[in-house]
């Protein structure tokens, strides 16, 4: 038996309907915010800052992640701060040490 | 004698039975743990765009070519395909043979315009000139957005099969969790390009 189960069919899907208007609007504001040709950085801050959000929204009520053991966030976690890691670490090298050419 | 006792004394164990993973199924822990390895890889090409683009100081003439109303609208498609799988996943667990299958089918068909603009997308930019070897950043487009497409190659096959399983009427204890899977896989192929839309089109 699947974690919403328990919830009324008709109830979780007005949710996930929901949560899907959220994600449109959501997409709606960043497209906005890309026309509206703000500075590089903010945009780029509110782009992404938007990104995280929807997928956030699509990670807890789409995945369930908001009802699984504490294990499954941990399998989500770890990969993704090593990824996150691993980048930074080689800020120093790939950014600031290397010339790459044109293109 | 418990049957977890005669399983364990039998010498064979049950995953499903460790006290651990007691409270997670099987199945769910194993998606799961293929999606943490997808994270890794996703994660991989996605920290090396960031890398080499700041290298770079920006890849803006190369990126200003990219076709981001294409872009958005098939980020539309992608989204709405999660509104439908998971509808398909609701209507699973309520044992709804029609609505099953009639959100499984609605995701594979929006599955297949994602493409088929991606396609569109690709022929484009390929008559341009801007091929996989143009430059860095055509490079890391079309490996991101190929590997990508892959991705969503393989979970259109799954929901087709899926679809086929439920218009047979395979018994639901069946179906419902293998729905639930296929709808996991999907929505982190999803999340993907919810990050890959604003990294390679928007900024």
């Amino acid at each position: 038996m699947t974690v919403t189960a328990s919830v009324p069919a008709r109830t979780r899907d007005t949710f996930y309907i929901t949560i899907w208007v959220c994600l449109l609007l959501l997409f709606l504001v960043g497209l906005a915010i890309f026309v509206l040709d703000l500075p590089r950085t903010t945009a780029a801050t509110l782009i992404f800052g938007l990104a995280a959000i929807k997928a956030g929204l699509v990670l807890r009520h789409y995945m369930h992640l908001k009802h699984e053991h504490m294990l499954i966030y941990l399998m989500v976690l770890v990969p993704t701060l090593l990824f996150i890691g691993f980048a930074i670490s080689l800020v120093p090298d790939i950014v600031w040490h290397h010339n790459f050419g044109g293109g | 004698m418990s049957a977890e006792a005669q399983a364990h004394s039998a010498g064979f164990q049950n995953v499903e039975e460790t006290d651990e993973l007691r409270r997670v199924p099987s199945g769910r822990l194993a998606v799961w743990w293929f999606l943490a390895s997808e994270i890794m890889v996703f994660g991989g090409l996605i920290g090396c765009f960031l890398l080499v683009q700041a290298a770079h100081g920006g890849f803006g003439e190369a990126a200003s070519h990219v076709k981001w109303k294409l872009g958005a609208f098939n980020t539309l498609v992608l989204v709405t395909s999660s509104l439908t799988m998971i509808l398909a996943h609701s209507a699973a667990s309520a044992h709804n043979s029609a609505k099953t299958r009639a959100c499984l089918l609605a995701t594979v068909l929006l599955g297949l315009l994602f493409l088929g603009v991606k396609s569109l997308e690709y022929t484009s930019e390929i008559r341009e000139g801007f091929t996989p070897s143009a430059g860095t950043f055509w490079s890391f487009y079309f490996i991101m957005t190929g590997l990508h497409g892959l991705h969503l190659i393989g979970g259109i096959i799954v929901n087709t099969i899926l679809f086929i399983a439920a218009l047979r009427r395979q018994p639901w204890e069946i179906l419902e969790r293998r729905v639930e899977f296929a709808g996991l896989y999907w929505h982190f192929v999803d999340v993907v390009w919810i990050f890959l839309f604003p990294l390679i089109y928007l900024t």
